[in-house]
Parts: structure tokens; C-alpha cells; sequence
């Protein structure tokens, strides 16, 4: 499932934040903008998308793409809500996709610096790449069409993350505008991460 | 010729004693379950099929979840109790939660049919013509953060109606996870691990019972203090009920016994009346427990209850004889000779009472007059020929006050007084009758216990397990009409659920549409979706022109599915191929079940509680009907001793005590009820015994009453203490005696009255 991917991907990037300098400390959140392009098998041109996501540790993350269609995903302990303007189209309460509660689990261990949940699943490699990192993830177990292997660049914060898949898809990334700030969340961020909370 | 008699029924009586005795060194093979005593319903042989299906499926099933505060401990607390129970064989697997890969196989038995599944909520929304609410949500997953589809699936499911068809299938236990191999749920910081699995025989086998939950106990004593343990299973609530009949039996038996012997010993100044007593009633139920095993080769609890209580009555021949040591007989044979007459008449009659039982319907009720009937006559020929022998008693005096008592019983029924006492009668007849009311609720009869209720809600709040014990019985000459009519009733049952009457259910056709909705659901999908919007969508993903067309290996039937072991519950759903259950989940109005489902061709409605129900207002029906055929079988005997023109007079007193009884309890308010009913046959008896006993007294004399009076107390000492039981079938049953056994007494003088010869 590729949800799964990129979920990892982000959490991979979070990890990274964890070990260098700008680490999340409670009641910060982190916000930026994506590019995200989907290689799909039997699609003529990537998928791509771009939007802007903010992350709030202990509370959630939203995702909310713009072009070339708008849709915002919220993504908490409780599951996963998706929204098109307004409406929501999607719901998956983690109770009932287990796999998300665990994902979930393994961000938040892995933004409060303990990566045991992530090596559990992950092998975790890091190595220089000029002035930034790259880090590279292989899943310990191998699953039908879950990234094969994940690769990272990270700076500050994360800039790049690509996904390869067994399936033959793959993923690229690209982030930048991240800020960090101590500040209370927006009206409508509150409001959209307390509709998806249990 | 008679001391040849005794020695070859000393011979029998040892041979069964032996018999009895060996039997209970391997284990009686005793029943608890109530069902067990009904009748195979004999009205609808298909609802009985499905239901020794769904009872063979379900009854067997047992449910434990093991709690604690961290997770490993747990499951190391779920592993300790699985390798306690399994290591027996007292657990065998029962696939209820579906190994990982079975899931896989589950997606690939569904993939190439997927142009016929729909999920119902995709469903509802084409029809209701809202084809573009599923573009966008495709749209939405596609872009969204998280996107569920890749390349592969995208090209074959473009809408991707697959993933939701296959997200919204109602799996039971859905909140369960697999960790470490083990479903488990986390919830409020306590790790529930559930472990399950099949009896490897029927819940209500007491040897079973008694195995598994000490097995448990010791287990559980094992483990970790701060291991919680829910339980769910029929075991369980068969166990307690059982172990609670059988303390309150053995309790209140217990005070009887001493109560019997007290009123023995003080009644004849000697023990040895006391034990011989106890001799020929012991007699009594070992010869009729042989007999029982030898004929049926098992006894289910309830007949051997209730038989014991009828060999009771075997006390009263007992009871009359040694009543003679205080008439001025010395010779022991002659005192019998005394009284052989009435007892004779009395056994012929109520064995001809119970004999009566064997034209019932009712398997149990045959065990009970076999018991009944062979403990009886053993009892009797003990008396007879055993108790003269053993018998050392001198004549003594009776007593003025006892002779002054029996003299007024006596001339209860002379004179104007008669008269009077008929008026009351009447009265009391004519408005407890009309204040009678009925109550055959099972629930009421025999309550479920509360701790083991409450741990039954709490396992299915926990894991979603939710059967309620109602089901639905669908029937099809095929497996296709039979899914057809499933998702007719799917419709009405939707509109129950969504009204707050009913949590959900489970079909088998929610998980593999008819033929014929498939072949819908693919025009549905053509005209309202793929049609009009998927040209669009294609162009905005940028989907390359359409897939080659894989080769459409036709409809889905229900067999693959199954197959897959995925889910085992279809299994259970549909036992036949024309024939499905359907299982209720969390029945709040079964009223709007009913109507819901009414009118609807090949499908009814069970209600195993209700079944109970009626069984137990049937059964009661029957028992009244027994009372009045048993009745009138003991005429003609009683006509063959006494005269047809004396008969009223004989028979009468018992029928009239039978038909007051119940008009004083409906005086002080107690309902009429099955229990109520088999008691009535044992006050019929009773009172035709007492009739006889003062028929047969030629003098009027002190003896017979004072030895009737004896053996009423000695029987409301054994029954009418039932009346104290927490058990509200017992209790009734208890009641009942108390007030119709004295009746009986009062009433049995009336013929001895006229009668002279």
C-alpha cells in the first residue's frame, strides 16, 4: 500500500530531524510545502502533487494538497480523514486498520528520540553526502508492494525522501519553506486536527 | 415362599448396587442441559437443523480474553493458559480469528470478480445517483498524502472500488490485531489478548464442565496477579447454572434429611423405623438409577432430581407400616397385612401415574417415569419384603393427643360441616382461578449469572464478538435464491439497524452478492459511474489508455470465499447450500425484528430464549394434560377395588386438591408455571395415596391418619422447603407442594367416610 510508504517516508525524515540539531521539542510545530511525485506503473506522466503539510508532535499531521486537486489529509492516533472541500471522502479509524496505530506509534517514538518501534521494522543506514546526510531505511520484512527501500537527504530538516517499491512504483519527494515555531496552532488547523481525533 | 422372594430381590438389589456403584468410578455420565429434556421439535425440521448447526457451532465456542497492563505479560498469561487447556484436549483450534495470510488469500479469491462487488455504501450512492461523491473520493486517495493505490491497481480499479468494497465487509472481530501471532486489543492502558477455541464435546456435559473450569482455576491461580480473565461461552454459564441448582438442592436436602429424621425419632421413640425407611428408599434409587443407565445410558440431572423426588413418596409405605407398631398387632407380618392393600393400590396407581408420562412427547419425561416408576416398585418390594423381616418393633400406645387430632380429621367431613367446607372450597376455587395468571419465561425460571453476563458484555464490547443467541433461519431451493432472499432481508434489516433496534447482523450474502445483484452491480457501475466519469478522471490522472481486458472468470459464488478460510464464520453461515443462518448482533427490539422480517418468503426469525419459552408453556400444557390422562387411568383400578359408585368418593378428594393448589397461589400471587405443573402430578399421586390409605381403614382408626399425617410432613419436609430455593422453577415447584400436600390430607378422610364392608 503505498499510504504506507510515504507515511514511512515522512517518518524516516522525522527521525533524521530527531538526531540533528532541529528536534522537535513539545509544543513546537513544523509546517513547509511538498512536491510529491507519484511514478505509477501504466500512467503516462508522474502524478504530481504540491501543497503544504504542518506537523504537530502528540497531535498529528496534516497534508493538505492544492494542485493539481485539492485534498487534505489528517492523520492522528485515531486513524485517517480525508477531505475535499470540506466534505470528508475518506475516514479509516485506526481500530479498524491496525497498521495505522502502529505507524503512528513508531512517529511519535521516533520524534521523542527513541527509534526502537522504527529499527524494529527498519534497517537503519546513515551516511554523509556532502554537507547534509542520507539515510537510508530497508524494510526488515519483505511485504507485497511496501517500499523496498527508502532514501532520505537531509539538511537541517529533510529535503528530499524517494521510495522504491517491489511493485515498480516509486515515490519522490521534495520539501522546502520548512519553519519551526513554537506558536499555537491556526484556527483551522485545531479545528481539522480535532475533527479527525478519536 | 416369601423369604425366596427377598433373597432374589437382595440379589437384584446387590447386582444394581454394583452396577451404580462402577458406573460412578468411571464418572456418571450426567446431562445439565436443559434443552436436552425437551422434545426434538418436531414443528419445523428445517429451523431445527439450523439450529443444531448454529448450537454445534456456537455452544462449543469458548472466548477468554487475558488483560494486563503490559503487553507481553499478557500474552505470556494467553500462552501459559493455552498450553494448560490445549495439553488435555480440552481446547482444540477453532480458526475464529483468521491467520494473516489467509486475509491475502481472502483479496485473491475476491480480485477477479471484483466488477461485480460493491461496497453497499458505493451501492446506495449509484443508485441514489451520486456517481461523482465516489470520483472524488478516488481523486482524494489518489493525490492525498497516503495515497492508497498503486500503478497495478490503479490500472485494473481505476475508481478503486475494490479497496472500499473490501474495507466495508462486516468482519466480526474487526478490532482485534494480530501481535505476535495473538488477536489483541489495547484499550485504556490494558492489553487484552484473546485466546479461543472449541470444546471437544458439548458444553453441557457436567464431566466437561467440571474438567475444563478446574483445569482453568488451577491455571489461572498460576498466573500473574495482575492477569484480568474474561470468559465467554455456553460452559460457563452451564457450569455456574448447575453447580447453583446442585448447592441449593444439596443445601436444602440436607436440612430435610435432619428435619426427617428429627420427626421420625421422635414420632416412634426408635431409630430403626428412621433407617429402615432410609433402606427402602435408598433401595428405591439405586435400582432405579441402574435401570435408568442400562435403558439410556446417560441421565440428565433434572430427571434424577425429580425422580428422586418422586421415590420420596416410596417413604409413605414405609411410614404407614410402622405407623401399625402403635396398633395392637404384634406379629409383623400381620401388621403388613394391615396395610398391603393401600400400599399396593397406592404403587399400582402412581406407577400407572407415571407410566402416563411415557405417552409424552418429551424424552426427559420418560426418563423421569422410568426412574420414578422402577425406584417405586423397588421401594415397595422392600417394604414388603424385606421390612417384617427386619422389623423388631413392640406394640405401643398412640397417644391421646394424636388419637384426639386423627378423631377431628376424621370428622372433618361429617355432618353440616361438610357443607361448609365444600362453599369455601368453591370460593377459593372459583377466585383464584379467575386471579391465575401464567408465566413461562425461561429467563425468569432460570436466571443467567450476573458476573459471568457482565464479563460477556465487556468481551464483546472489547473484540466486536456479538452473537445474541437469535438468528435468522433463510431458506432457497439453491444457494442463489437463498442470497437473493438474504438481500431482501438485508434492506429491511438495514432499516431496523438504522431505527437503534438492532447493532448489525451477519449474511453470508454481505460478503458474496447473488448472481443477480452482481450482474446488477456491474450495470450500476456501468451506467452511473464508468460511463459518465471515467473518460474524465482518466484525462485529470493522466491514465494511460485503458488496461487489456483480463478474461472475466464469471460470477463469485460463496464457495472460494469459504475456501479461503478467511473467514470462518461463513462456514457456520451457510451449513447447505439452500440453507443460510443469519446471526443477529445485539438485538435491542426483537418486536421490530419480527415485523421486519414478516412476509418475507424462506426466512424466520429464531429466538432460542423465546423458544424456551414456548417449550416451557408447552411442556406445562402437556403436564395439565398428563395430570387429567393419569387420573384417568388410575379410575379403573381404583373402580376394580372400591366400585364404580365409591369412585367419586376416592378419586375425587386428590382431584380437587389438584385443582385448589393452584387457585391458592394465584390467591397470594404466585404465577402458574411448568414447575407448578409437574408438582400438581406428584400432589395427584400424593393425594390418591392418602385417599387410599383411609379408604382402607375399615375402623375409622387413630393409626392410618397418625401415619399419613407423618409421611405429609416427612414430604413437605423434603419439597416444601424447595419453596426457600433462589431458583424461581424450584421455588414454584416448592410452593406448590407446600400447599397441595396438606390439601391432599385434609381432603383424603372424605373417603374413607361412607365406605364399609
Amino acid at each position: 500500500m503505498r499510504w504506507l510508504a510515504v507515511l514511512s517516508a515522512l517518518l524516516a525524515s522525522f527521525a533524521a530531524m530527531a538526531v540533528e540539531p532541529a528536534t522537535l521539542a513539545e509544543g513546537q510545530v513544523l509546517r513547509g510545502r511538498f512536491v510529491q511525485e507519484r511514478h505509477l506503473q501504466g500512467f503516462a506522466q508522474p502524478v504530481r502533487s504540491e501543497g503544504s503539510f504542518l506537523l504537530a508532535p502528540g497531535r498529528g499531521l496534516i497534508w493538505a494538497a492544492e494542485q493539481p486537486f485539492a485534498v487534505t489529509t489528517v492523520v492522528t492516533a485515531a486513524g485517517l480523514v480525508q477531505s475535499v472541500g470540506g466534505a470528508e471522502t475518506v475516514r479509516l479509524a485506526a481500530a479498524r486498520l491496525p497498521v495505522l496505530s502502529r505507524l503512528h506509534a513508531m512517529m511519535a517514538g521516533a520524534l521523542a528520540g527513541d527509534w526502537r518501534a522504527l529499527e524494529a521494522e527498519f534497517e537503519v543506514i546513515r551516511e554523509p553526502a556532502g554537507p547534509r546526510q542520507r539515510i537510508i531505511l530497508t524494510p526488515r520484512r519483505a511485504q507485497d508492494n511496501a517500499p523496498s527501500r527508502i532514501v532520505a537527504l537531509v539538511g537541517r530538516f529533510v529535503d528530499e525522501v524517494d521510495i522504491e517499491r517491489s511493485g515498480g512504483d516509486r515515490d519522490h519527494l521534495a520539501f522546502n519553506g520548512q519553519v519551526l515555531s513554537a506558536g499555537p496552532l491556526r484556527a483551522d488547523e485545531a479545528k481539522a486536527l480535532a475533527a479527525a481525533a478519536p | 415362599m416369601i423369604r425366596a422372594a427377598a433373597l432374589l430381590w437382595l440379589i437384584l438389589v446387590v447386582a444394581a448396587a454394583l452396577h451404580v456403584g462402577a458406573a460412578t468410578l468411571r464418572g456418571l455420565p450426567l446431562q445439565t442441559d436443559l434443552m436436552a429434556l425437551l422434545p426434538r421439535e418436531d414443528r419445523d425440521p428445517v429451523v431445527q437443523r439450523a439450529k443444531d448447526v448454529a448450537n454445534a457451532a456456537l455452544s462449543r465456542r469458548v472466548l477468554l480474553l487475558v488483560g494486563h497492563a503490559e503487553p507481553g505479560r499478557a500474552r505470556a498469561a494467553a500462552a501459559e493458559l493455552e498450553r494448560a487447556l490445549a495439553g488435555p484436549g480440552l481446547l482444540l483450534p477453532s480458526g475464529d480469528v483468521p491467520p494473516a495470510d489467509a486475509l491475502k488469500r481472502l483479496g485473491a479469491a475476491y480480485f477477479p470478480h471484483r466488477a461485480g462487488l460493491l461496497a453497499e455504501d458505493d451501492r446506495r450512492r449509484l443508485q441514489e445517483g451520486r456517481g461523482e461523491e465516489l470520483v472524488t473520493r478516488a481523486l482524494s486517495q489518489v493525490f492525498g498524502f497516503a495515497g492508497f493505490a498503486d500503478g497495478r491497481l490503479l490500472a485494473r480499479d481505476p475508481l478503486l472500488l475494490f479497496p472500499a468494497f473490501l474495507a466495508a465487509l462486516p468482519v466480526p472481530a474487526s478490532r482485534l490485531i494480530l501481535e505476535d501471532g495473538r488477536p489483541t486489543i489495547t484499550e485504556n492502558g490494558v492489553t487484552w489478548v484473546l485466546l479461543s477455541g472449541l470444546l471437544p464435546g458439548e458444553a453441557t456435559q457436567l464431566a466437561l464442565q467440571r474438567r475444563f473450569v478446574t483445569v482453568l482455576a488451577a491455571a489461572e491461580a498460576g498466573l500473574d496477579p495482575g492477569v484480568r480473565l474474561l470468559r465467554l461461552g455456553t460452559l460457563f454459564y452451564a457450569q455456574a447454572g448447575a453447580e447453583r441448582a446442585m448447592a441449593e438442592t444439596s443445601r436444602i436436602g440436607l436440612i430435610s434429611l435432619a428435619g426427617t429424621a428429627l420427626l421420625l425419632v421422635a414420632a416412634f421413640r426408635a431409630l430403626r423405623p428412621l433407617l429402615l425407611g432410609l433402606l427402602s428408599v435408598t433401595v428405591g434409587l439405586v435400582t432405579a438409577l441402574s435401570v435408568c443407565l442400562l435403558l439410556f445410558g446417560e441421565l440428565h440431572v433434572a430427571a434424577q432430581l425429580f425422580g428422586a423426588s418422586l421415590i420420596g413418596i416410596a417413604a409413605d409405605y414405609a411410614l404407614l407400616y410402622f405407623a401399625q407398631m402403635f396398633s395392637p398387632e404384634a406379629d409383623p407380618r400381620r401388621r403388613l397385612r394391615q396395610v398391603l392393600p393401600g400400599i399396593v393400590l397406592g404403587v399400582a396407581t402412581t406407577v400407572v401415574g407415571y407410566l402416563s408420562l411415557m405417552f409424552s412427547p418429551f424424552p426427559g419425561l420418560h426418563q423421569v417415569a422410568v426412574f420414578s416408576a422402577v425406584g417405586l416398585v423397588g421401594s415397595f418390594l422392600t417394604v414388603v419384603l424385606w421390612l417384617p423381616a427386619l422389623d423388631r418393633a413392640r406394640p405401643a400406645d398412640l397417644g391421646r393427643r394424636s388419637k384426639a387430632l386423627a378423631a377431628g380429621m376424621w370428622a372433618l367431613w361429617s355432618g353440616r360441616r361438610r357443607w361448609v367446607l365444600f362453599g369455601v372450597g368453591l370460593a377459593v376455587a372459583a377466585v383464584g382461578h379467575g386471579r391465575l395468571t401464567v408465566d413461562d419465561d425461561v429467563r425468569r425460571q432460570q436466571p443467567l449469572d450476573p458476573g459471568l453476563a457482565a464479563q460477556q458484555a465487556e468481551i464483546m464490547r472489547l473484540t466486536g464478538f456479538g452473537h445474541s443467541g437469535q438468528f435468522l433461519v433463510v431458506e432457497g431451493v439453491d444457494s442463489e435464491q437463498t442470497l437473493r432472499r438474504e438481500e431482501e432481508l438485508g434492506g429491511r434489516l438495514a432499516a431496523v439497524v438504522a431505527d437503534g433496534g438492532l447493532a448489525g447482523w451477519q449474511a453470508v450474502a454481505r460478503f458474496v452478492p447473488s448472481l443477480a445483484r452482481q450482474a446488477e452491480n456491474r450495470a450500476l457501475v456501468a451506467e452511473r459511474l464508468t460511463g459518465p466519469y471515467l473518460g474524465g478522471y482518466r484525462a485529470r490522472l493522466g491514465l494511460a489508455g485503458a488496461v487489456a481486458a483480463e478474461p472475466e472468470p464469471g460470477p463469485l459464488t460463496p464457495r472460494p470465499v469459504i475456501a479461503s478460510g478467511a473467514l470462518p464464520l461463513l462456514a457456520t453461515l451457510a451449513p447447505e447450500p439452500g440453507l443460510h443462518l443469519v446471526l443477529l448482533e445485539g438485538v435491542r427490539d426483537p418486536a421490530a425484528v419480527r415485523a421486519a422480517v414478516a412476509g418475507l418468503e424462506g426466512v424466520r426469525f429464531v429466538d432460542s430464549t423465546a423458544d424456551v419459552s414456548d417449550l416451557l408453556g408447552a411442556y406445562r400444557r402437556r403436564a395439565v394434560w398428563l395430570l387429567a390422562v393419569s387420573a384417568l387411568l388410575m379410575a379403573p383400578l381404583l373402580a376394580w377395588r372400591y366400585g364404580w359408585r365409591r369412585l367419586p368418593a376416592v378419586l375425587g378428594p386428590p382431584v380437587a386438591a389438584v385443582a385448589l393448589t393452584p387457585a391458592v397461589l394465584a390467591l397470594v400471587g404466585l404465577p402458574f408455571s411448568f414447575f407448578s405443573a409437574m408438582a400438581l402430578v406428584l400432589v395427584l399421586s400424593i393425594g390418591v395415596d392418602y385417599a387410599v390409605f383411609c379408604a382402607e381403614d375399615r375402623r375409622r382408626d387413630a393409626v392410618t391418619l397418625t401415619g399419613i399425617t407423618l409421611a405429609m410432613l416427612t414430604t413437605l419436609l423434603s419439597f416444601g422447603l424447595l419453596a426457600m430455593g433462589d431458583v424461581a422453577g424450584v421455588r414454584a415447584f416448592g410452593a406448590t407442594m407446600l400447599v397441595g400436600v396438606p390439601l391432599a390430607l385434609l381432603l383424603a378422610p372424605m373417603a374413607g367416610k361412607p365406605f364399609s364392608r
